[in-house]
C-alpha cells in the first residue's frame, strides 16, 4: 500500500443506537481537493468533524503522514477550517482575525504583519484590514475566514459548507476564488457540500455519501458518466428514469424491454440481472436527440412544454407509459416539435445505464 | 429592536403611549425625587444652614475609614462574584435548555428566599462553633476555628451569595449570544482553551460582566443587612453608619449628608458605565 498523506481508516461514529458514519475509509494524496458530497444527515460533516477533532470517532483512525491525529487536541492539530456560519471574532479587526492563529503561536510581530498582508492579498481584501467583521458582507467574511485558516500554512484545509449562506452569484464568484487559492497554495482541501454543482466545479475527486457510507468515490466525470448506482445517477446531474425489464446481458451490454414494449439493445450496466428482472433505465437529459442518429434507440413521446435557456433548450415530454422526461438538446439543434407534431425522440443506448429497480 | 424604538421616539419627540407612563413617573417623582431633595436640604440645614455636616464627614478619620471600607467591601464582593458567576454562567449557556432551566430555577428560588433567613443561615454555618468550623476540625484539617464571621470574609461570603444571580443572569445572556462555533474556530486556529478564553470569550463577555459588575458594586455600596449581621465593628459599611447616626445619635443632618454622598457616588459610577459600554449594555442584561 502506498503511503498516503491523509488517511481515514474505517472511521465509525455512533450516537446511541444510530450509526452516523459506517466504517468510512478514504486515502487523500497531498494537494488533492476532495469533496464530501451528500444529502444532509449522510455523515459527511461528522466525518469532517472527526478530522477536525470536534467529535472523536467511535472506532477507526485518522492518520496524517502516518501519525494518528485522534489523541491530538483540536488546537494542536494544525488544521485550517472554514465553517458554514461566519465564525470571525467580532471584536477583532479583519487584520487581527487573520493574525490570530499567528499570535497564539507567538510569532514575531514582523512575521505576523507580513503574513497578514500576504493572506489579505490572497483573498483580495487588502483594503479591508482595519474593518470589523460586522461591516463586511457574507462573502467578504468567508474570504477573511479563508485567509485566517490559511495564515499558518496548515497541511490540510477543511471547509464545512462554507458557501451555503451566500446567494448564487456570490457563491460562484467565491468558488472561482477557492479554485484559484487551491491552485496557488497547493493546500490539501477537504470540502463538505450538499450542492452537486459546487462539488463538480471545485473538486479533483468527490466522495458521495449516503446514510453514513461512501456510495461512490471518484472524479466528477466518474460519478457523472459512470455512476455506480441509481442513487449516484440521481444525485449527480439530472436524470430520467424509465421502467424496464431486463432480458439478457452480454459483455457489459444489456438488452431490455421498455414499458411500451420496445426492445433496446446495448445498454451499459455494471450489475448482474436475472432474465425478466424489473430494472430502471437512466438517460441523461442531454443524451436525448430530436433527430435519429446512428445506432439510436427511440421512444414514442408526447410533447408537453419547451423553454429556451440560452445554451440549451429544455423540453418536457411524456412517454406512452406516462413517465415525464426532461430533455435538454443543445439550442442549435432543430426547433423542438410543436404541440401537434413530435412523436419520437432518440438516444444512444451506450450512454444509458441500467440499475436494479 | 431597541434601535428602532429609539429612532421612533426621537422622531416623534415622545414615544407613542408615553401618556400611560404618567402614573409611574408621578410615583417616582413623589416617592423618590421629593425625598432625595428633602434629604439634600436636610444635610445642609440641620442643625443649622451650612456645609458643616460634609466637613464633619470628610474631616473625621472614622467616617473616611467607613467610606474606604465600603468601597473595599463592594470591590471585593464584585470581584469574587464575577469569578464565581462566570463558570456557572458558562455552564448554563452551553447546557441543554431543559437542564438549564432546572438550574435557573434553583438560582431564582434562592433569590426568592427571604434575605434575613439566608443571612441567618450563613451565621449558623460560619460562626466559631458553626457547621463549617466543626466539620473542618472534625476532619483534622484545622485545629483552631477559622475566623469566618464578623470580618471581611464573612461579609464577602454572605454578600457574594446574595449577589450571584445578579451577575449570572446578565452574563448568561451575553454568553448565549456568542456562537460556540467561534470557540471551535479559535481552537483549530491553535488557541489552547486558556488562550481562547483570554482572547475570545473574555473580551466578548465584557459587556455582560460590566453590566452585572456595576449593578453589584452599586448594590453593595448601600448594603445593610448582611454587613450588619456578618460583618465586624472594625469594618463597618456606610449604610450601617447612616443607620447609627440617625437612630442612635439622632444626627439627621450628618446621616443625610452621608446618604447623599452615597447617592452621588452611585450616579457617577452609572454615568461612567454609560460612557464606557454605551446605554445598550448598562444594566440592560437583565
Amino acid at each position: 500500500m502506498t503511503r498516503s498523506f491523509l488517511s481515514i481508516r474505517a472511521v465509525r461514529k455512533t450516537f446511541g443506537a444510530f450509526v452516523a458514519v459506517h466504517d468510512v475509509t478514504i486515502d487523500v494524496p497531498k494537494g488533492e481537493f476532495l469533496t464530501f458530497l451528500g444529502p444532509s444527515g449522510s455523515g459527511k460533516s461528522t466525518t469532517l468533524y472527526a478530522i477536525a477533532g470536534f467529535q472523536d470517532p467511535s472506532s477507526g483512525d485518522v492518520l496524517l503522514e502516518d501519525r494518528s491525529l485522534l489523541s491530538v487536541p483540536s488546537h494542536k492539530r494544525n488544521i485550517g477550517m472554514v465553517f458554514q456560519r461566519y465564525t470571525l471574532f467580532p471584536h477583532l479587526s479583519v487584520a487581527e482575525n487573520v493574525a490570530f492563529p499567528l499570535r497564539v503561536r507567538r510569532r514575531p510581530d514582523a512575521e505576523v504583519k507580513r503574513k497578514v498582508a500576504d493572506m489579505l492579498a490572497l483573498v483580495r481584501l487588502e483594503n479591508f484590514a482595519d474593518r470589523h467583521p460586522g461591516a463586511l458582507s457574507g462573502g467578504q467574511q468567508q474570504r477573511v475566514a479563508l485567509a485566517r485558516a490559511l495564515a499558518y500554512d496548515p497541511p490540510i484545509l477543511l471547509m464545512d459548507e462554507p458557501l451555503s449562506a451566500l446567494d448564487k452569484k456570490l457563491r460562484q464568484e467565491i468558488q472561482a476564488e477557492i479554485r484559484r487559492i487551491h491552485r496557488e497554495t497547493g493546500v490539501t482541501i477537504l470540502y463538505v457540500t450538499h450542492d452537486q454543482e459546487e462539488a463538480l466545479h471545485l473538486s479533483d475527486r468527490i466522495a458521495l455519501f449516503r446514510e453514513g457510507r461512501i456510495e461512490q468515490i471518484g472524479t466528477g466525470e466518474d460519478l457523472y458518466l459512470r455512476p455506480a448506482s441509481e442513487f449516484v445517477a440521481g444525485f449527480i446531474g439530472n436524470s430520467n428514469f424509465l421502467a424496464a425489464e431486463h432480458l439478457e446481458t452480454a459483455g457489459g451490454a444489456a438488452t431490455i424491454r421498455l414499458a411500451d414494449g420496445s426492445i433496446v439493445k446495448g445498454v451499459k450496466t455494471t450489475q448482474a440481472f436475472d432474465r425478466g428482472q424489473k430494472a430502471r433505465l437512466m438517460v441523461r437529459p442531454e443524451a436525448f436527440r430530436l433527430t435519429p442518429g446512428p445506432a439510436s434507440a427511440e421512444l414514442a413521446v408526447e410533447f408537453i412544454d419547451a423553454a429556451f435557456f440560452g445554451d440549451r433548450r429544455r423540453v418536457v415530454m411524456r412517454t406512452a407509459g406516462g413517465e415525464e422526461l426532461d430533455v435538454r438538446p443543445t439550442s442549435d439543434a432543430a426547433e423542438p416539435h410543436g404541440p401537434d407534431s413530435g412523436r419520437r425522440i432518440f438516444f444512444d443506448p451506450a450512454v444509458a445505464f441500467l440499475f436494479p429497480a | 429592536m431597541q434601535g428602532s424604538f429609539f429612532r421612533r421616539s426621537s422622531a416623534a419627540g415622545l414615544p407613542a403611549g408615553s401618556g400611560s407612563a404618567l402614573p409611574a413617573l408621578l410615583l417616582v417623582g413623589l416617592f423618590f425625587i421629593v425625598p432625595v431633595v428633602a434629604l439634600l436640604l436636610r444635610s445642609v440645614t440641620d442643625p443649622e444652614p451650612g456645609l458643616q455636616n460634609y466637613a464633619a464627614l470628610f474631616g473625621s478619620g472614622t467616617y473616611v475609614r467607613v467610606f474606604l471600607n465600603t468601597f473595599l467591601v463592594a470591590s471585593v464582593v464584585t470581584a469574587v462574584t464575577i469569578l464565581v458567576a462566570f463558570p456557572v454562567a458558562w455552564m448554563l449557556a452551553i447546557m441543554p435548555p431543559a437542564m438549564g432551566s432546572v438550574v435557573f430555577g434553583i438560582i431564582i428560588l434562592s433569590m426568592w428566599t427571604n434575605l434575613l433567613t439566608r443571612t441567618y443561615a450563613w451565621m449558623v454555618l460560619l460562626q466559631r462553633t458553626g457547621v463549617i468550623n466543626r466539620a473542618l476540625m472534625g476532619l483534622g484539617v484545622i485545629h483552631e476555628p477559622l475566623p469566618l464571621i464578623n470580618n471581611l470574609a464573612g461579609v464577602t461570603i454572605g454578600m457574594v451569595y446574595i449577589m450571584l444571580p445578579f451577575m449570572i443572569l446578565p452574563l448568561v445572556g451575553t454568553l448565549r449570544a456568542i456562537d460556540p462555533m467561534t470557540l471551535r474556530a479559535a481552537a483549530l486556529c491553535g488557541a489552547s482553551p486558556f488562550e481562547a478564553f483570554r482572547r475570545i470569550l473574555l473580551p466578548l463577555s465584557l459587556p455582560g460582566i460590566a453590566a452585572g459588575g456595576l449593578m453589584i458594586f452599586v448594590m453593595s455600596l448601600g448594603y445593610f443587612v448582611t454587613p450588619a449581621l456578618l460583618g465586624g465593628t472594625s469594618n463597618m459599611m456606610l449604610a450601617e453608619m447612616i443607620t447609627q447616626t440617625v437612630q442612635s445619635l439622632l444626627n439627621w443632618g450628618l446621616g443625610s449628608a452621608a446618604a447623599f454622598v452615597l447617592l452621588v457616588v452611585t450616579m457617577a459610577l452609572y454615568a461612567i458605565q454609560l460612557r464606557l459600554v454605551g446605554a445598550k449594555h448598562a444594566g440592560g442584561g437583565i
